[in-house]
């Protein structure tokens, strides 16, 4: 009995040991996407550094931002990248601290956009996107977001899920082609609900519109412009839509977690991240479109990405602050129109 | 077996501790959750539950499906076990081991290949505007259908593993006996071999329905936001909106439906035998 103990417990030392040997350690909460590349650019290259360790935890924003809520009082995490929104709706819940910019080296080499997209201090901009329509361009032609629900299109086109990041836009937009300019999103939901029989799905990752694209189950879908790569492999006749309304998009911010024990590592951290060196390799590896403005990439990747300030600029991005408020608002109006 | 009951007890203290502090315990904080509002004790986040079109859609949408996949899952379960049980001892294993083989491949990879089988471009359009069922592709993806042959495919080799076992534990005699005196087949079935396979059933029955309502894979790859089950409207009330209430709410009435699907069953079963 004795030795039954004693083994358990040996057991149980040993299994803690990994965790007591690391004493400088930087816990970051990051979008599941592309891991692969970003520890081989970004997370790899930052250890041997600073001679830390780094614990990448990943997930969908909302679940990472539950954490945080639920470790409030003894932080887990010291950064984290969420979408605007998200950095506004952890700015109004207390979690996160202002960012001290006077430490990040590469702030004025952003692009102004990113570099405190909601104005309150509370983030920085890392990497933005462009959200238009993909199709296959010998089957139907897209000028505008209302060819969406075109009868051409009528039983071929995928459209976000309004619980995506894509989905809010990709529905203003649709809003404004229908001469809607409203948040509530009111028209373009209703009629995704009365279109509901001639939309094959309201997709909930980009990732699965390639195989779809490919089958021949949809000619057209609204994406992300990060996801756009994966498209340009298949043996179609693709394009990337540039509809008279505009193009809409979103971007990725970098939040500090209020509280955390690393703030000083955290911000170096972020640094690294937003530096031109390692903007330019996560651009020409097609991961993430540079914010800052002195990053360079091939004009190969270029094409493939939301590149250079004008094209940031020219993009219709709903305020964090509506996307926010109407959140709760938009799915159950969806859930209504949509869901049944 | 063991020289005290301390030493057993010692033995099983480890798994019950896991279990009790990594389960049992944010299981009953988590269903708790939809009980409480501001403090108090309510049913409040219940009756919000059900007042809610969607949610009454919803529930009933889970309700059916489940259903439907343990019924066709138990006629064809019969069928196939049933066609096991009296294959030689070698063919008998290598059997067994085809309709365990898909358990052994994860529910993503599986349910990804139905995305190829059903398309448009798949083999069952193909096959059927080959041979002239329909004039153009068929939308299978995405719709209720595709959500149960999913759920009937990934559930279907437990019914048949539970039929299997309950059907070999059967009098080899029973049979011919039945026949013997003038049964015909459906009578066999009836009134011979239900009640002889009954446990097998129950436990098939449960295992096919409490998997099809907690399924989250399938319904979101095949079905997606048209076809909103009780699991994937729980992953969206969390995820999404952050709503641990509604969560919780969801969660208990899968646990209560699960136990309560078992209980039917069990208790047809016992109606049965007792006629």
């Amino acid at each position: 009995m004795k030795n039954l103990l004693l083994v358990s417990g040996a057991a149980l030392l040993l299994a803690m040991q990994p965790a007591l040997a690391q004493d400088k350690t930087l816990t970051i909460s990051v979008y599941g996407f592309a891991q692969d590349a970003f520890k081989e650019l970004v997370y790899d290259p930052f250890e041997a550094k600073c001679g830390c360790k780094l614990v990448v935890e990943t997930g969908n924003s909302v679940e990472r931002l539950a954490k945080m809520e639920a470790n409030k009082a003894n932080p887990v995490i010291d950064m984290a990248v969420v979408s605007m929104a998200d950095a506004l709706s952890a700015s109004r819940a207390d979690l996160i601290d202002p960012i001290d910019t006077s430490k990040l080296s590469s702030y004025d080499e952003l692009y102004d956009i990113a570099k405190d997209p909601n104005g309150d201090g509370m983030s920085v901009g890392y990497t933005f996107y462009a959200t238009s329509i993909v199709y296959r361009s010998d089957k139907v032609k897209i000028d505008s977001w209302n060819d969406l629900l075109s009868d051409e299109l009528a039983g071929h086109v995928a459209i976000p899920n309004i619980t995506t990041n894509q989905g809010p836009p990709a529905l203003y937009m649709l809003g404004l082609a229908m001469g809607e300019d409203t948040p509530d999103l009111k028209a373009p939901i209703a009629a995704m609900g009365e279109h509901k029989d001639d939309i094959v799905t309201f997709y909930n990752r980009s990732s699965e519109l390639v195989q779809l694209m490919q089958q021949e189950e949809i000619w057209a879908a609204p994406i992300g412009r990060f996801a756009w790569a994966g498209f340009t492999k298949l043996d179609m006749p693709i394009e990337w839509a540039t509809p008279k309304e505009g193009q809409t998009g979103g971007m990725n911010v970098m939040v500090l977690t209020k509280g955390s024990q690393n703030q000083e590592l955290a911000l170096e951290f972020m640094d690294y991240w937003l530096s031109a060196d390692i903007q330019s390799k996560l651009g020409e590896a097609l991961v993430d479109s540079p914010a800052n403005m002195k990053a360079v990439v091939s004009d190969a990747a270029a094409a493939n990405l939301t590149y250079g300030e004008e094209t940031a600029k020219s993009l219709k991005l709903i305020p964090s602050d509506v996307a926010l408020d109407q959140r709760e608002a938009w799915l159950s109006e969806w859930n209504e129109s949509v869901g049944q | 077996m063991f020289q005290s009951r301390t030493e057993a007890l010692a033995l099983v203290l480890p798994a019950a501790l896991f279990a009790a502090i990594v389960f049992l315990a944010p299981v009953v904080i988590l269903l708790s959750e939809g009980f409480r509002i501001e403090g108090s004790w309510t049913l409040g986040a219940y009756t919000d539950f059900f007042s809610s079109g969607l949610n009454r859609a919803v529930f009933f949408r889970t309700l059916r499906l489940g259903a439907l996949v343990t019924a066709v899952a138990a006629i064809v379960g019969y069928a196939a076990a049933f066609a096991i049980v009296n294959l030689s001892p070698t063919s008998k294993g290598r059997m067994i081991g085809l309709v365990v083989l898909p358990l052994m491949i994860s529910p993503v990879a599986r349910t990804y290949a139905w995305i190829v089988i059903l398309g448009r471009t798949g083999i069952i359009n193909q096959l059927l505007v080959g041979v002239g069922l329909s004039d153009e592709p068929i939308r299978f993806l995405f719709t209720e259908t595709a959500v149960f042959i999913g759920l009937l495919q990934l559930f279907l080799p437990l019914m048949i593993i539970s039929l299997v076992s309950a059907l070999e534990n059967m009098p080899n005699d029973a049979v011919p006996a039945a026949r013997v005196l003038g049964a015909n087949w459906f009578q066999v079935f009836w009134k011979v071999i239900l009640p002889l396979t009954q446990e097998g059933l129950v436990i098939g029955g449960t295992l096919v329905f409490t998997g099809s309502m907690t399924a989250y894979i399938t319904p979101a790859i095949l079905g997606g936001s048209k076809v909103l089950m009780l699991e994937t409207l729980l992953y969206q009330r969390v995820s999404v909106a952050n709503d641990f209430v509604s969560a919780s709410v969801i969660a208990f009435i899968l646990i209560v439906m699960s136990f309560s699907a078992n209980l039917l069953l069990k208790r047809l079963a016992t109606a049965r035998t007792k006629r």
